[in-house]
């Protein structure tokens, strides 16, 4: 369980999130809004990039704000950035294999959960090639099985169909809800990708100028009239 | 694990083999004057590993190096004259103080990205001139700085290398044992968090890895690295000038680093020819050694415009295409 309680956030005089509350119970949840809604500001809350002003996260019954962002990492918590990271100098098998690196099981342990996540994602024939080789499909199945490596509790995608075609991000959504069976981790997406957000998330926050506009099961926000007025806009009278 | 870790790479292979060439037959060939110049590339190549390796895998600029190889002599100096240690205690007591005072002299910086690294480094290297410039190294003189005027006490070298030919051998086994040191760092653990560092660090910090604790090693590697070359310096003729360690040197040697190419030792031994071995030659040949600076200014906007891996990555690239057209195979 995610919770969300009363985020705040201002850079300066704007106010980038105002008392956003939550609770994600879901294992695949979507957070949605227009460009410069405070997604992926509240994504950065979660991984400790940008300080909240006031407010809590509480996942699992630990405050995750409290933790500097590499612990939080060790926690379990796994991001996904706009731009894929994988590091261009190691192969697609160590770019996994870093997120388990403060594991406690041993190394050959640690290698075969590597080895069975980059099959899980496709990757298995790719596993030596370095990152610098990979096509953009690739890095981000490479990411994925980053994300699910080394027992993550909490997986948080930021807009991961970014420049992807139809069947990729089919494929890719078909991956994102295996995430929960395979490692028991509750995952956040987040896209402008209605299309994607209502095939695999169960429920959904929806964000605007930084305020919650709507939450709640995934099929009944996307029919709220507010959040249609949020993307379409509301007709003149 | 240990497959991967003890994989010889093409490159690596070549490596040894030059190590083998620099132990075996250059010793045997140079005269005394070219022995000591060879002896001081070593030193310099070992020093300018540590920068490289920064470089190129952290993508940190230290521009401290030469003023830290400076810190090495000094307590290598020192403890010949202050204490009956054998030359390998004193080296590596020298390396450690070197890595303590680097971390010192860069702590502030280590949080900080990009630029701050290079202008802190080079203000520390800044004031180690200064200070080696007072205070000069020691020659067997009273007191903590141990300097006295006239002729110095003699140096004890390693029992293991007591002419000019076995402490060139005995340098370039330390340096062999550098690169190697490097090499296996960036084949496990601490190698995969410096290549996501240099990717980015928020996605290092996504991943869990401790940025500043993993700058702060690898920092700390280049002050072992440098300390222990200026160690080797200091044996090579048993006293140090100030002259050698200025700030100006350490940036130097960094440009350098990046003309024969960081990422690989190749690099790291162009550099140093350029920087020790060139000269000595224009001395030789009669024309003015400062000409050696034209051709530095050459070689850094050759490798700014057209070798980003600098003149060691394009005899990397031009060595892996003929593998590749003569049909070996095998990954440079």
């Amino acid at each position: 369980m995610i919770e969300v309680d009363k985020v705040s956030v201002r850079f300066g005089g704007v106010v980038a999130l105002a008392e956003v509350s939550a609770v994600f119970t879901q294992p695949v949840s979507g957070i949605i809004g227009p460009n410069g809604a405070g997604k992926t500001t509240l994504m950065n809350v979660f991984s400790g990039f940008v300080s909240a002003a006031a407010g809590r996260v509480v996942c699992d019954g630990e405050d995750l704000l409290r933790l500097s962002p590499h612990r939080r990492a060790h926690w379990g918590l796994r991001r996904s950035f706009q731009k894929e990271e994988i590091a261009n100098d190691l192969t697609v098998f160590d770019n996994v294999l870093v997120q388990t690196d403060r594991g406690f099981t041993g190394a050959s342990a640690r290698r075969a959960e590597v080895a069975r996540l980059i099959e899980l994602v496709g990757l298995a024939d790719r596993a030596d090639t370095f990152g610098r080789d990979l096509s953009g499909f690739e890095r981000r199945l490479a990411d994925v099985a980053k994300c699910m490596a080394g027992n993550p509790r909490l997986v948080m995608f930021d807009e991961p169909a970014g420049g992807l075609s139809i069947d990729e991000t089919h494929t890719l959504g078909t991956l994102i809800k295996r995430i929960h069976a395979e490692t028991g981790a509750q995952t956040l997406v987040i896209d402008h990708d209605v299309e994607l957000i209502s095939e695999i998330c169960d429920e959904t926050l929806v964000l605007d100028f930084g305020r919650r506009i709507a939450f709640g099961p995934t099929a009944e926000v996307l029919a709220d009239p507010a959040v249609k007025a949020a993307y379409l806009g509301t007709e003149e009278v | 694990m240990l497959k991967r870790l003890l994989h010889v790479t093409p490159s690596g292979a070549a490596g040894l083999a030059f190590a083998a060439f620099a132990f075996l037959v250059i010793p045997a060939l140079a005269g005394k004057l070219w022995l000591s110049v060879f002896i001081s590339t070593g030193c310099f190549v070992l020093a300018i590993a540590g920068v490289a390796f920064m470089y190129a895998r952290l993508g940190m600029v230290s521009l401290t190096q030469v003023g830290l190889m400076g810190v090495g002599g000094w307590v290598m100096l020192r403890l010949n004259h202050a204490a009956g240690f054998p030359f390998e205690v004193n080296l590596v007591i020298a390396a450690l103080v070197t890595m303590v005072c680097g971390w010192i002299l860069a702590l502030p910086a280590m949080r900080m990205r990009g630029l701050y690294l290079a202008l802190v480094t080079l203000m520390a290297a800044g004031g180690l001139e200064i200070i080696f410039a007072t205070y000069q190294f020691p020659n067997g003189g009273e007191g903590f700085w141990g300097v006295k005027t006239g002729s110095a006490d003699a140096f004890r070298r390693p029992w293991l290398a007591q002419t000019p030919e076995a402490y060139l051998r005995y340098v370039v086994a330390f340096v062999t044992l550098g690169f190697l040191f490097i090499e296996a760092h960036r084949r496990l653990w601490p190698g995969r968090a410096w290549a996501l560092i240099r990717r980015s660090e928020a996605a290092a910090m996504a991943a869990g890895v401790n940025v500043t604790f993993y700058k702060m090693w690898a920092f700390g590697i280049a002050g072992v690295l440098a300390g222990a070359a200026g160690g080797l310096l200091a044996g090579s003729l048993g006293l140090l000038d100030d002259a050698t360690f200025r700030a100006s040197e350490s940036v130097m040697l960094f440009a350098l680093a990046v003309v024969g190419g960081a990422r690989y030792w190749l690099g790291a031994v162009i550099a140093a020819t350029l920087y020790r071995i060139l000269p000595a030659l224009l001395n030789n040949w009669g024309v003015d050694a400062d000409l050696a600076f034209v051709i530095f200014g050459a070689g850094l906007l050759h490798a700014v415009i057209t070798a980003p891996n600098g003149i060691a990555g394009q005899i990397m690239d031009l060595a892996a295409g003929l593998r590749a057209r003569f049909g070996k195979g095998g990954k440079p």
